[in-house]
């Protein structure tokens, strides 16, 4: 015979493991949502690191096949690579506003950027920058030219520039524009003056 | 010594067979001059280009018409069941009869639905020395035609004599220029909207021949506009007028 009381005590800490498994797993599941929803989230806001500057970024109007200059705050931190980093992601938060002027996929972010020899660098994108990218020659220009000019404006020194998708070598962006050699600054600004 | 006294007479049997058989010694001629390679998925489609199997003669000027995409990449899909790739073989079908009608010789890369790979596509291109290379897109946004001419790394230095394969159009840049110029004249000639612009668009960079894209443009609120037969007759019509006109700059083949 269990006495009484060892009964209360037993019945007490079964409900209170199964009160504690029914929180842990609920925590875990909203975490899981929380984390989804960030990835599937437009580029977050840069980082703050560094101060706040007014820079320049050239945007792609798609309605009128312009590109124009536009004014953006945006945390620019000192190291070349991350305000390289933090320029492009200032570019690319401009076409995941809505209405965007020039809509690029959910998804479509910066994952990184290397600077090699100080005048190259090598920007990884993700994979939905390359797969949603709308498919056209010229918006598909649009895009780089518009990221390239950004990159000149705002961290000087820089002569090439190569685009990776998800850490991989992409033969062009969405079918046509070229992902497979340095695109020379200097070739690209002779382009974005046709966007004028 | 006695190893280096086999391989002498293993050469020699090797040569002789060689010598008394012209069908094996012809397999390095096949290697240089390979056979379109399409998709699986074109298996059972024609040979994309008979020109590369018989060549009774080769005439004065011949231009390589690439309709882009195909098989498994659509390209743009403007609407359901409306891709690009469709578009772009109808409208070089087109070309190729209008430019024919003038005189010019014109192969397609691909005259069925199938894949080929970008860098291929140069491959097949150059073997034909041709005296063009136009390539036919269709994208979004905007409306009329844009013609494009390549643009290349400001420093292209040779190598021994050999161009890098990403600069092998720079020779002919001035001539690509001149051609993209004569197909606008004539696109706006037929008031059809044209433009000419730089870009950065594969294969036209590695074509060892005069080369150009033209685009076919349609706006989102209309992409059923471009299927419409009468547009892509008058830009075929417009674009050969303009290889017509700029007969002088294509040259005879090579």
């Amino acid at each position: 015979m269990i006495p009484r009381h060892f009964q209360i005590t037993i019945s007490f800490l079964l409900a209170a493991i199964l009160i504690a498994g029914i929180f842990i797993i609920t925590l875990r599941h909203s975490e899981e949502t929380k984390t989804q929803q960030g990835l599937a989230a437009g580029p977050q806001a840069p980082e703050a690191q560094g101060k706040e500057e007014t820079i320049a970024v050239l945007v792609a109007y798609d309605e009128d096949m312009a590109l124009r200059w536009r004014k953006t705050e945006a945390f620019m931190p000192d190291e070349r690579d991350l305000r390289a980093r933090a320029a492009l992601r200032a570019v690319l938060a401009q076409y995941q506003q809505s209405p965007s002027p020039h809509p690029l996929a959910s998804g479509a972010d910066i994952k990184d950027v290397y600077l090699l020899n100080d005048d190259t660098l090598l920007v990884d994108t993700t994979a939905p920058f390359a797969d949603g990218h709308p498919s056209s020659v010229l918006l598909e220009e649009m895009t780089l030219t518009s990221l390239i000019e950004t990159l000149a404006a705002n961290v000087p020194g820089i002569t090439r520039v190569k685009f990776l998708v998800d850490g991989k070598e992409r033969q062009t962006l969405a079918g046509h524009v070229d992902l497979m050699n340095f695109y020379q600054l200097s070739a690209v600004h002779e382009l974005a003056k046709e966007f004028e | 010594m006695l190893w280096s006294r086999q391989c002498f007479i293993r050469a020699a049997v090797v040569g002789t067979i060689l010598l008394c058989r012209p069908d094996l010694s012809g397999a390095h001629q096949q290697f240089q001059s390979p056979t379109p390679r399409p998709s699986p998925a074109a298996s059972a489609s024609p040979s994309p280009m008979p020109g590369t199997v018989e060549k009774p003669t080769q005439p004065e000027l011949l231009v390589i018409i690439d309709p882009s995409h195909g098989g498994d990449d659509k390209g743009v899909v403007f609407a359901p069941h409306v891709f690009e790739k469709d578009l772009t073989l109808a409208v070089a079908r087109l070309l190729r009869k209008e430019l024919q009608d003038r005189g010019i010789a014109a192969h397609l890369l691909r005259d069925s639905d199938f894949s080929i790979p970008l860098e291929r596509r140069a491959e097949l291109c150059n073997q034909q020395r041709p005296s063009l290379y136009i390539a036919v897109h269709a994208g979004e946004p905007g409306k009329g035609v844009r013609v494009y001419i390549p643009i290349l790394p400001p420093v292209q230095q040779s190598v021994n004599g050999f161009l890098p394969w990403e600069a092998a159009q720079g020779p002919e840049l001035k001539n690509s220029n001149a051609i993209a110029g004569a197909v606008t004249r004539e696109l706006k000639k037929k008031d059809i909207k044209a433009l000419e612009m730089k870009a950065f668009l594969r294969p036209l960079n590695n074509i060892v021949a005069p080369a150009i894209a033209v685009e076919l443009a349609a706006d989102r609120s209309d992409p059923h506009s471009l299927e419409s037969a009468r547009l892509q007759t008058a830009v075929a019509t417009a674009v050969a007028s303009g290889i017509a006109q700029a007969r002088n700059q294509l040259g005879a083949r090579k």
